[in-house]
């Protein structure tokens, strides 16, 4: 990608959490870009600090936690020198955020209107009827029938779609050039998700806006994410298309994933699917071994000797892994497991 | 095969609405008919609100219904004590971080349902072991308490617990809603093994179709209140009738490469339960919708003896062969 349609870079990011004791190190060395008009997906499950890259993108996260990144831009802009009061222009403005739970994002004690209006007003020289015609008109843009009732309804008064709605809404009030999205539709019904992943990917490429969604859920990755960023234990594990990592997963963790969710019309009723042994373990000190060693079935010796480098994988892709990279030293089957407790077995005999 | 549960015209209104607000009636079922045979299991889909969790906690006893009957094993449900019904039919919730008691240990937690009926000491502790293995606990975790458990061996804790004193029934109340993607599957495979090896009869409350399609013999599907399509679950993955299941069947994004985000066609909202449409309650959310759909609610129509729905214009009806207005 060419810098000038790079909205956001992020290098070498990472999060320290100092705890009694000891530090976590919930994100080490992410690197992230997001272009004009595009979408990237952050996939991993709970804990692989997905959630807490996007806060440090935001700049929200708390005083305590230790950011540190080689580089973390804006369009040409460094956000890692930004000052507290850039920040707040930034966010809101230039960059936007879609939370999880409408009901928690939004304030129960205000109005709609009044909180779509104060929004425009933090950022725009703008009187109050402009800014309520404004909300009033992204209302509309976001499918909410009525939006003038909606303006004056507190969100109590609105279902968990259509408060998303308004999410969205807010997020497009000063025409951000990003916006981030963490789990914008797993609080939400599988008929609703379908339609806010629809407005969303709709008013995308409508405005050109850079996209980062962060999501668990592959189903969701496929429909939305033209690249895709696979996060384990703090680190980027795989990058490449969403076509090309879905077709053909390159780090075993991202194997382990597609392999793990059953597909009505491919996988048998009652087929054993496939699972990634293990737990995800706590995230401190430095590194001495690939991350994801203790889950892998086709971990070896090597894996154990020093941390892992992110190589070329070609094609564009990346991995953080030293298996080839064409794929021929998969096997399909390894994820097909006896069960836990004699996995388990397996991998502490293994350690020994 | 003779049914263990069986729902007659299952009925149940809340009142709603408090201090200066007009009290409204919130009919969370109408007439629900729904039957489980010895061994199979049933899964119950739906949007919020459409009624899956009332159906639970009727069948579990814990509210009652305002009409209609219930029987299991042939006998109305009223007429176990609380006792002889927790022997019969036991959940397993969705959240094992909340559904799980912080100052039990896990021998505690699992033999709770036998020392409730009176029974302990050596036979009791030997059998939660032997459960414990059995659900995939590792051997030393049995001592420990919730709070050092991973979600995943949490949900096996519920499951046992469950387990324990043989029950008939299993209502699994989205057991895997709450659990990241590559531990669903553990327990998936658990629930599917379980099943086999000991001819359980289970409810599957889900929303998620592709864990219905997994682990569920025959699918209900639920909308407002009332079941709009039921039959084998083949039948309803693969020739679904009911407009609505063919929507819910489409929202499923599956992981794969080239994947479209679907054409949803349900552009109108999930309507208020205490205010239901008229006809057809699916009708202002249907592209099929006629003038008939508003003013009758369509009866139950069998399509043979396993598949039922609801529905004046179902998908394999050529427009000559329906019904005229």
């Amino acid at each position: 990608m060419s810098d000038d349609t790079r909205i956001l870079s992020v290098r070498g990011l990472n999060v320290q959490i100092p705890i009694p004791g000891s530090t976590l190190w919930p994100v080490r060395d992410v690197n992230i870009d997001v272009g004009r008009g595009e979408t990237v997906a952050v996939v991993g499950e709970s804990g692989c600090g997905k959630s807490l890259t996007a806060l440090a993108i935001m700049g929200l996260l708390p005083r305590q936690a230790k950011v540190q990144s080689e580089a973390l831009r804006l369009n040409a802009e460094s956000l890692a020198e930004a000052s507290p009061k850039r920040w707040r222009q930034l966010r809101g403005d230039r960059i936007a955020m879609i939370f999880q739970d409408p009901m928690t994002a939004l304030d129960p004690c205000y109005r709609i209107g009044d909180q779509m209006c104060e929004i425009l007003q933090q950022h725009r020289k703008i009187s109050r009827s402009a800014a309520m015609k404004r909300s009033l008109d992204l209302l509309g843009k976001v499918g909410i029938p009525a939006p003038e009732e909606r303006l004056k309804q507190y969100p109590h008064q609105l279902s968990g779609g259509l408060r998303q709605r308004v999410m969205i809404a807010m997020a497009l009030l000063c025409e951000p050039e990003l916006i981030i999205a963490d789990e914008p539709t797993t609080a939400l019904d599988v008929t609703i998700q379908a339609q806010i992943l629809r407005l969303l990917r709709d008013i995308q490429r409508e405005t050109n806006i850079g996209l980062l969604l962060i999501t668990h859920d592959l189903g969701v990755v496929a429909g939305m994410a033209d690249r895709i960023v696979v996060m384990y234990g703090g680190e980027v594990v795989e990058v490449g298309t969403c076509d090309q990592v879905l077709a053909q997963p390159l780090h075993p963790y991202t194997e382990g994933l597609v392999r793990s969710i059953p597909v009505p019309g491919e996988t048998e009723q009652g087929e054993a699917l496939g699972y990634i042994p293990g737990i995800v373990p706590r995230q401190v000190g430095e590194r001495t071994a690939c991350g994801f060693v203790d889950r892998c079935p086709y971990a070896t010796s090597a894996c154990r000797e020093e941390p892992i480098a992110m190589r070329d994988a070609g094609d564009g892709r990346l991995m953080r892994c030293i298996l080839p990279t064409d794929g021929s030293a998969r096997d399909p089957d390894v994820w097909i497991l006896p069960d836990e407790t004699s996995a388990q077995g397996a991998t502490n005999s293994g350690s020994l | 095969m003779p049914e263990v549960l069986t729902m007659r015209g299952v009925t149940r209104d809340y009142s709603v609405g408090s201090g200066f607000a007009r009290k409204q009636t919130l009919r969370a079922l109408r007439g629900v008919d729904l039957g489980v045979e010895r061994g199979k299991t049933l899964g119950l889909v739906g949007e919020s609100g459409c009624g899956k969790s009332t159906l639970a906690k009727i069948l579990l006893g814990v509210e009652e219904p305002t009409s209609g009957e219930v029987l299991v094993g042939g006998k109305p449900i009223q007429s176990y004590d609380r006792i002889e019904r927790a022997r019969l039919i036991q959940p397993v919730f969705q959240d094992p971080y909340s559904s799980l008691n912080p100052r039990m240990t896990v021998e505690a937690i699992i033999a709770a349902p036998m020392r409730v009926r009176g029974e302990g000491g050596r036979s009791l502790q030997a059998k939660v072991h032997e459960l414990a293995g059995e659900v995939g606990l590792p051997r030393h975790l049995v001592e420990a308490y919730p709070s050092q458990l991973s979600g995943g061996q949490r949900q096996r804790v519920a499951i046992a617990r469950a387990l324990i004193g043989e029950p008939e029934i299993l209502i699994c109340d989205e057991p895997t809603s709450a659990l990241d993607v590559s531990v669903q599957s553990q327990i998936l495979n658990l629930l599917h093994n379980l099943k086999r090896q000991l001819n359980l009869t289970m409810i599957l409350i889900s929303h998620n179709l592709a864990v219905v399609h997994h682990l569920a013999d025959d699918v209900a599907v639920m909308y407002l209140g009332q079941i709009v399509e039921r039959g084998p679950s083949r039948d309803i993955f693969e020739a679904a009738r009911h407009p609505y299941s063919d929507a819910l069947l489409k929202a499923v994004l599956p992981p794969r490469a080239g994947v479209r985000l679907p054409e949803m066609g349900l552009e109108a909202e999930f309507p208020s339960p205490v205010n239901p449409p008229s006809g057809c309650t699916f009708h202002p959310r249907c592209q099929k919708a006629r003038a008939l759909c508003a003013e009758q609610a369509p009866c139950r129509t069998d399509a043979d003896a396993e598949h039922s729905y609801r529905c004046h214009f179902p998908n394999n009806l050529k427009d000559e062969e329906c019904p005229q207005v």
